[in-house]
């Protein structure tokens, strides 16, 4: 009896070990001289898988293609990832950076993308690649820390790139939202709800400083811990308070429940921010239709095609192809798009330098000017890509709101909406 | 307006926190096992759930029932395998337990169980206005079960044989032994009883959110600050407790801000077992808690 | 019916004087016998930094992290001989590195000097936090350090103080990394080799008594209260020094600091290696950190898989890995047939 239990013991933990092992098989193809993409980024989160993913259909586009010529020789591009896992809470900066540097040191990356997920990941490795000289360009993490760093030491920092949406664009989408919501609604009332992480609350104060600085009452300034999933208390005050619209700012999967308890409660506010699970097209069906009214902001164009854009139905179309119907419809709002970009960005500029050399690399993604999915490309002094109004002129967000039977239908900017935010069927009566 | 606000939702979040807690309780009441897997045996109950519910297209009750049987048959067998061999030496049962909760959690982390979609529904849809505060059938429905459950429990340690057995080897385990109670069956029944507890708690509190890894590690530490701060083997303390933090945790959220909830019963930890670790309602066992 | 079988017999070597402190050398042979596994130790730890070619950066950083996660271990080592078992390692890495990222953020003191300084003031600080508590033994004392480092993520993330969410970034570097991975694996030598020593004192014996019975020592007219109050003291010098060495080298300190990792880590690594040595906890450490970083590409499997090794040690080895080495070293082993022990 006893020999079978330890034996049970130990066949219950060589399975467990066989089951990593199994999963650890399957490596990369190694082609001739191949240009090295390296993605360290959090994996195991939306953003992050979805914008790997993004990633790999823009090198195998290219690859289909021959891949990319450096001094007359095409060479395919090929990429390695690593999990940083940083979006989980509790995991160490330090150890985030440990995977970003064990990616360095084993694949010898000719650049990195995606990149860091966390602002304060991507603020902390900013050294870490100073140091390696790589060409880097990040696509989820937010914070204008990033900007300010790179102004402070160009020489220093100037291998570093960002492509999506930094938090004063957010800023800036949002209360355009607000100023139309106001006007049309003749609403005065807000309520700012954020997760508390840096971007988020970044984004909620300078949204307060403009609600406030034009006429609006802000009842209350909530910031939630990363993971939290009971928002009652503050949904009770916004009620209370009478707020008319709850400003949501949110990338964690459980702040998708936000809706939900909203509807429970009976709030009769309009919800316009950002919350990331209610971003993808699936969400109308995974929230039980209860996502209606909501006015949610997409980072970057891309996910959702947006008619004024062609390259972005082009891509979603692509997209939606290669990884099936399901994973087209759960395409995040913030990371997918410009990471697709990104790639073509690099190999554009590779191209033109007409080296891997990291200086020239470089310099050349800053001079960088092409249509892509996120509208038009162009990078500002510190090294931001220019976020707008106009696709044809610069990069673009979208706000949309959820319409029944399960649409998203954009409203801002003007020259890509295809609608008019309207009042959701809970405050009507 | 606010403060009915508060008054409700501090009645909610209270049978929430006793509900989170009974089954972590009931195990360290019976058999002085401080089971650390509680948070991931609550988490595997909503998985499972979800897994048999979306996947295999169970019936939510059949998947409930399923699930709750499941994690209480974990339960038994966390004993059987890995408690057996360090009964007794209480740091190792705490390594232990914790280490099967963290690979639990870990496995439905590195499975991809991350994404907001796995949420559970509601036994019933709708919510109900009390006092202008809307409340949803689904908190009003915990607080039933809470009620329930407390009352079944009192019953069941009380006034049944097993329940005296149980309650008779946690307090002399050798005088039971001689009466003819088998220990490490006791044991094991307590283990899988606090783990079924865990699984119930976990389907009627999930559908509130979303299933996430994390809840897993904050449910023990819910588990823990409640058990410590009520006195580690008694229902009623076990109540009071929840509803001591219960209230303290709306009233700061509400009035201090969200981000303090957290720090309010970790502070409940610390603070009640530097001050009287036998709990506020605990029985004093002094001698062994501390010289 | 009579059992036939054979049972393994143990037999210490022969070495003619062996006792904790005097060493009665005879020969040549015995002084090697006694001195290599040290010496062994010793010399390819401090060589380690000289492979910088060979090994390359990644694995140089993994070595430092090995050292920092040891100096956690020994740390909660030195604190189970008193009978303390913590579940929270990771408030004295925080304390630590915490303050290092204050004190040079505020000060602007370089890493030369805030290192030492946070090592002893943040041992201090541990102590005063820890010392209301004290006189809890066993799982209460476990649970309330289980319960601090997370109390102190989750103050600092509510009252914004020292960074809050965002932490402290671009805090001043120490020079190259040979100085620092000298800097830590001297830390890890001298703690290792230190405690043990001061175990084996007269004060280490009263501190080994507190483990044993505190209640007979109380009853001698010693307060223990006040030796607790001074293992936590020495056992926190560590881990403190660990949290102020990472800040510098990663120039950067958070929430994260007093994260779980830091917690399960070191613990994992003594119950492998094994407890009251202090020679386990670093070599627990040395399996585990390096065999994470090879895992690495599991991603949160690797935690899976340690918990995996935690429960297995806890169960099938609860002595750890050294002392079945030692013992393997120390001692010959023989088949004998039962009949013959009989007779």
């Amino acid at each position: 009896m006893k020999r079978l239990l330890l034996a049970a013991r130990f066949i219950f933990l060589a399975a467990v070990l066989v089951i990593g092992a199994a999963a650890c098989g399957g490596k990369d193809e190694k082609k001739a001289a191949p240009i090295v993409i390296g993605v360290p980024t959090a994996l195991g989160s939306i953003e992050g898988a979805d914008s790997l993913r993004a990633v790999q259909l823009a090198v195998e586009e290219i690859n289909a293609k021959g891949g990319v010529s450096v001094k007359g020789e095409k060479r395919p591009l090929a990429v390695v990832s690593i999990d940083t896992r940083e979006h989980e809470p509790g995991i160490p900066v330090t150890d985030a950076l440990a995977a970003v540097d064990k990616l360095i040191a084993e694949k010898k990356p000719n650049a990195i993308l995606v990149g860091a997920f966390r602002s304060e990941v991507l603020l902390s490795s900013m050294d870490l690649v100073a140091k390696h000289k790589i060409p880097y360009i990040t696509t989820i993490a937010m914070t204008p820390d990033f900007q300010k760093k790179v102004k402070e030491d160009y020489n220093k920092y100037k291998y570093m790139f960002r492509m999506c949406l930094n938090a004063p664009y957010l800023v800036n989408y949002l209360s355009r939202t607000m100023g139309f919501v106001g006007k049309e609604f003749n609403f005065k009332k807000a309520y700012i709800i954020v997760q508390d992480v840096l971007w988020a609350k970044g984004t909620g104060s300078g949204l307060e400083k403009w609600l406030k600085d034009n006429g609006w009452e802000v009842v209350g300034f909530d910031a939630y811990p990363t993971g939290a999933s009971d928002f009652s208390s503050s949904l009770g005050k916004a009620k209370a308070g009478g707020a008319q619209v709850i400003v949501p700012i949110f990338d964690m999967p459980q702040s998708g429940i936000l809706l939900k308890q909203a509807r429970a409660m009976k709030v009769p506010a309009l919800m316009a921010g950002f919350i990331s699970p209610a971003a993808p097209g699936s969400a109308w069906k995974t929230f039980e239709g209860e996502v209606e009214g909501l006015v949610n902001l997409l980072f970057e164009i891309g996910p959702m095609p947006v008619k004024a854009v062609p390259r972005s139905v082009q891509f979603h179309e692509s997209y939606t192809k290669k990884y099936g119907q399901e994973m087209g419809a759960k395409l995040s709002g913030h990371g997918p798009g410009p990471s697709y970009d990104a790639v073509y960005v690099l190999a554009g500029a590779i191209e033109k330098a007409g080296t891997l050399e990291a200086d020239a690399l470089a310099a050349a993604i800053k001079a960088t000017d092409m249509e892509g999915v996120i509208g038009r490309i162009k990078f500002s002094d510190d090294h931001q890509v220019v976020y707008d109004v106009n696709p044809k002129e610069a990069a673009i967000g979208a706000v949309f709101q959820w319409k029944a039977p399960g649409v998203r239908v954009p409203v801002f900017p003007e020259t890509a909406a295809e609608g008019k935010i309207e009042l959701p069927p809970y405050m009507k009566n | 307006m606010e403060l009915v606000n508060v008054l409700v939702f501090g009645l909610v979040n209270s049978a929430v926190l006793a509900l989170t807690a009974m089954g972590f309780s009931l195990t360290f009441g019976l058999s002085g096992v401080a089971n650390f897997a509680h948070g991931g045996l609550y988490l595997l109950a909503g998985y499972t759930s979800w897994i048999l519910a979306n996947r295999l297209n169970l019936p939510f009750a059949v998947s409930a029932v399923l699930a709750v049987i499941l994690a209480a048959l974990l339960g038994a067998l966390i004993y059987r395998l890995v408690l057996m061999p360090v009964r007794g030496i209480v740091l190792s049962e705490v390594i232990a337990t914790f280490a099967v909760g963290v690979a639990i959690l870990e496995l439905f982390r590195w499975m991809g169980f991350v994404t907001y979609e796995f949420n559970l529904r509601p036994f019933v849809k709708g919510s109900v206005e009390i006092a202008g505060v809307a409340v949803d059938y689904q908190r009003i429905l915990i607080i039933g079960i809470g009620l329930v459950l407390a009352a079944g429990l009192w019953y069941f340690t009380r006034r049944t044989r097993i329940g005296l057995a149980l309650r008779g080897m946690a307090q002399d385990e050798y005088t039971a032994l001689s009466v003819g109670i088998e220990s490490d069956w006791a044991a094991a029944l307590s283990l899988a009883l606090g783990a079924g507890l865990a699984a119930v708690a976990a389907l009627s509190i999930l559908p509130l959110g979303i299933i996430s890894i994390n809840i897993g590690y904050d449910v023990l530490l819910i588990a823990l600050a409640v058990t410590v701060l009520g006195g580690l083997e008694s229902t009623t303390g076990l109540v009071a407790g929840a509803f001591i933090l219960g209230y303290a945790m709306t009233f700061t959220s509400t009035y201090l801000g969200p981000q303090w909830m957290e720090a309010v019963y970790m502070a409940a930890i610390v603070l009640v077992l530097a001050v009287k670790p036998s709990g506020l309602f605990g029985k004093s066992k002094e001698l062994e808690e501390r010289v | 019916m009579v059992k036939r079988g054979y049972r393994k017999e143990r037999l210490d070597r022969g070495i003619k004087a062996r006792s904790d402190d005097i060493f009665a050398i005879a020969s040549w042979r015995e002084t090697l016998y006694l001195i290599l596994p040290r010496a062994a130790v010793i010399v390819s730890l401090l060589a380690f930094p000289l492979l910088k070619d060979v090994l390359g950066h990644y694995w140089q950083n993994v070595m430092l992290i090995t050292c920092t996660i040891a100096l956690l271990a020994l740390s909660w080592d030195l604190l189970a001989s008193v009978g303390l078992v913590s579940l929270g390692q990771a408030l004295f890495f925080g304390v630590g590195a915490y303050l290092a990222g204050f004190l040079s953020r505020t000060f602007g003191w370089t890493p030369l000097l805030t290192i030492p300084a946070s090592t002893v003031a943040g041992a201090l600080l541990c102590t005063a936090i820890l010392f209301p508590v004290l006189r809890l033994r066993g799982i209460y004392f476990g649970l309330i350090t289980f319960a601090l480092p997370l109390l102190m993520m989750r103050m600092i993330e509510a009252t914004k103080i020292l960074g809050g969410t965002e932490g402290l970034s671009g805090l001043p570097p120490l020079p190259d990394i040979t100085f620092e991975l000298y800097l830590v694996i001297t830390a890890a030598l001298v703690c290792a080799f230190g405690f043990k020593r001061l175990m084996d004192t007269d004060y280490g014996l009263v501190l080994r008594a507190i483990r044993d019975n505190d209640r007979s020592v109380l009853a001698s007219g010693i307060n223990i209260q006040w030796y607790k109050a001074q293992a936590v003291f020495i056992a926190a010098l560590p881990g403190t020094f660990a949290g102020a060495f990472l800040t510098h080298h990663y120039q950067f300190v958070g929430m994260p600091a007093f994260a779980l990792d830091f917690s399960i880590l070191p613990l994992t690594s003594v119950v492998i290696g094994g407890a009251g040595t202090f020679a386990g906890a670093v070599l627990g450490a040395f399996i585990l950190v390096p065999l994470s970083e090879v895992l690495r590409a599991f991603g949160t499997l690797r935690v899976v898989i340690y918990c995996s090794f935690l429960i297995i040690f806890t169960i099938g080895l609860p002595e750890g890995i050294f002392r079945f080495i030692e013992r393997k070293y120390h001692q010959f082993e023989r088949v004998v047939p039962l009949e013959e022990v009989r007779a």
